[in-house]
């Protein structure tokens, strides 16, 4: 069987990218407690704004560089004017904002770009394949995988060993008395949204050669997304690496082994997740 | 003067005579649209059950409209002969028997959880829709023709819109002014204490799981009634009526109308079939305004339609309604 190596590559593309995607998602949901349904159509912006730079200048490093930072500043725009204006309404009001706000971005892009899939080439060195033990494989998607592994470490970093880590944590356990000693918390959740947000465009440009681009783009990546969060555990980095390795993989070898059954597959795994641990592999408990 | 007691009878008979007058008074296309409106009527009235009054926002309401809706196509298709009461019967079971067996796992959830799960649980049971091609007809859908009604003395022809229309309103409108009979009953007002204060009612000695089940399982095969209507109206149906957009249009409807009154999300759903009716002909940008409105009713009005017409009423009768998420009626029996 030669091509299991190959799909098991595969697997850890599309978990690298699950990954970044969840991840954004996750912090977000973990810090303020807010579901983004938004995400998944930034994440698409991301994609969109990375294919009209990649045509204008040619620079793929630019793209990864300049479009999760327009993320950063449209995340901190919706947290700052729209979200923290119904946070004193509850959960629910946020969660429908961020729903219509996932539906007007779908209809822009549709606007400014069309409703057709757009092909993004990226030429260069990351455009060529490798040979390693026999295996012929695209550099890219080890790119990917590398680029996860970079995001998953940075963000583990700040949060568990830096002083912002801390008053991020500390936001989230008790945000008055964080707020009481002195620390602007409402510009840490800004912060967080935004981070978010960039983390969604970093995914966005990253998915834009791996798959195609276009409008439902959003829609199919955000059920995978929230899939890994409850298989991992709402709120847990470290659940969204293994669900997103789970799924990632149980995609990948679905598609060898099953075809028929592999849109379902991911379903039976949450559901036997939901039954086994409600709360996810790597969940506290409710 | 009216005693209040026997003014939401009154007002529910009026209701129906002007339903029963309608097919005199407006053209062929509006009483289709009239049909429509009052389908999914029912359809938010069962969500407004869920999110208004248990306080469960849920995004798979779509499954079991879906259900309701494919389960008569399927059975209609595959056993001949059959009377059109049996079908919508079969989708009542369904959609009971789904609504018991996913309510068993959704509702270990509450708040974003639950939504999310009932997101995830929606798109397995469209991916199921899209690839089961023999049954469902995936991408084709399916077409039937409505069985006549059969009443033992006499048979209605079903064809005939208006003759539809009737028995629509009859069943449907039955069908709404029970779930309002339901928000009176213990059961009803034990939900609404439930959103209150869970932790009070476990103390008081209810056994709050098995009512939010029981609830649940109720507003899932209301939808599934919904659904099968909605199939017997268009005589067609596709993935698209188990599809997350579907949901996605009665959380609009009840949230234009306002979760805080029983009567905000049929409201809602006049404005929102209407304004979909005539958006769509000037524009195929319809999600965008929908989009647009969402966002707007968030950040202006979070009590919806009902809110402004209660605060109007106030305004003229003098006392005091905040269009708040309904309370709990206080009562001495």
């Amino acid at each position: 069987m030669s091509e299991v190596p190959v799909f098991f590559l595969h697997g850890l593309a599309y978990a690298g990218l699950l990954f970044l995607v969840s991840a954004g998602l996750t912090l977000v949901f973990g810090m303020m407690n807010v579901l983004n349904f938004a995400h998944a159509a930034m994440y698409m912006l991301g994609a969109y704004f990375s294919f009209t730079l990649l045509r204008a200048t040619g620079q793929f490093w630019l793209c990864l560089l300049v479009c999760p930072l327009l993320l950063f500043i449209i995340g901190a725009l919706v947290e700052r004017f729209l979200l923290r204006r119904v946070h004193a309404y509850g959960h629910l009001h946020e969660l429908l904002l961020t729903f219509g706000l996932a539906y007007i971005i779908t209809e822009l892009v549709k606007l400014i770009w069309g409703n057709f899939p757009l092909a993004v080439n990226i030429g260069g060195f990351l455009g060529q394949t490798v040979a390693f033990f026999g295996v012929i494989y695209p550099i890219y998607r080890i790119f990917i995988f590398v680029c996860a592994i970079i995001v998953g470490l940075t963000m583990a970093a700040i949060l568990y060993k830096t002083r912002l880590g801390i008053i991020l944590r500390a936001a989230v356990n008790d945000s008055e008395m964080v707020n009481a000693l002195g620390f602007n918390v409402p510009l840490v959740f800004t912060g967080v949204f935004a981070f978010g947000a960039a983390l969604s465009g970093l995914a966005g440009v990253i998915a834009g050669p791996l798959l195609t681009t276009y409008p439902g783009m959003a829609h199919e990546i955000l059920i995978d997304a929230f899939v890994v969060i409850v298989v991992g555990g709402f709120g847990s980095l470290g659940g969204a690496v293994v669900a997103s390795l789970l799924i990632g993989e149980l995609q990948s070898f679905g598609v060898l082994l099953f075809p028929k059954l592999s849109l379902a597959l991911v379903y039976m795994l949450m559901a036997a997740v939901l039954i086994i641990k409600p709360s996810g592999l790597f969940g506290e408990k409710q | 003067m009216i005693s209040q007691k026997k003014t939401p009878y009154l007002v529910i008979a009026a209701i129906f005579a002007l339903g029963v007058l309608m097919p005199f008074v407006i053209k062929k296309y509006q009483l289709n649209m009239l049909t429509e409106i009052i389908v999914f009527a029912l359809y938010a009235v069962s969500y407004n059950l869920l999110l208004g009054y248990a306080g469960l926002l849920s995004f798979g309401h779509a499954m079991f409209f879906g259900m309701g809706a494919f389960t008569v196509a399927v059975s209609l298709i595959h056993i001949p002969g059959l009377s059109l009461w049996s079908a919508v019967l079969m989708a009542l079971m369904m959609t009971t028997a789904v609504g018991f067996i996913t309510g068993g796992f959704l509702l270990r959830h509450k708040g974003a959880y639950f939504a999310l799960l009932t997101l995830a649980f929606n798109s397995l049971f469209y991916a199921v829709a899209t690839k089961w091609h023999k049954i469902t007809g995936g991408d084709d859908g399916l077409s039937i023709t409505r069985p006549d009604l059969h009443l033992g003395f006499t048979t209605i022809k079903m064809a005939a819109l208006t003759n539809f229309y009737y028995v629509t309103l009859v069943v449907i409108g039955t069908a709404i002014v029970f779930c309002w009979y339901f928000t009176k009953t213990a059961m009803g007002q034990t939900v609404l204490l439930m959103r209150e204060n869970e932790e009070r009612m476990k103390f008081l000695g209810y056994n709050t799981n098995i009512s939010r089940l029981i609830l649940f399982t109720f507003t899932g095969a209301l939808a599934g009634l919904a659904g099968a209507f909605y199939t017997l109206h268009f005589q067609f149906v596709s993935q698209s009526a188990i599809s997350v957009d579907m949901t996605t249009a009665v959380l609009l409807m009840t949230f234009v109308g306002g979760t805080g009154t029983f009567w905000g999300p049929i409201l809602g759903t006049f404005v929102y079939i209407i304004l979909q009716n005539y958006l769509s002909d000037i524009t195929d940008r319809w999600p965008l305004f929908m989009g647009l409105i969402f966002i707007v009713m968030v950040l202006v009005i979070p009590g919806g339609l009902s809110q402004i017409i209660l605060s109007i009423r106030s305004l003229f009768s003098g006392k005091r309604n905040t269009g708040k998420p309904l309370a709990a009626e206080e009562s001495s029996s």
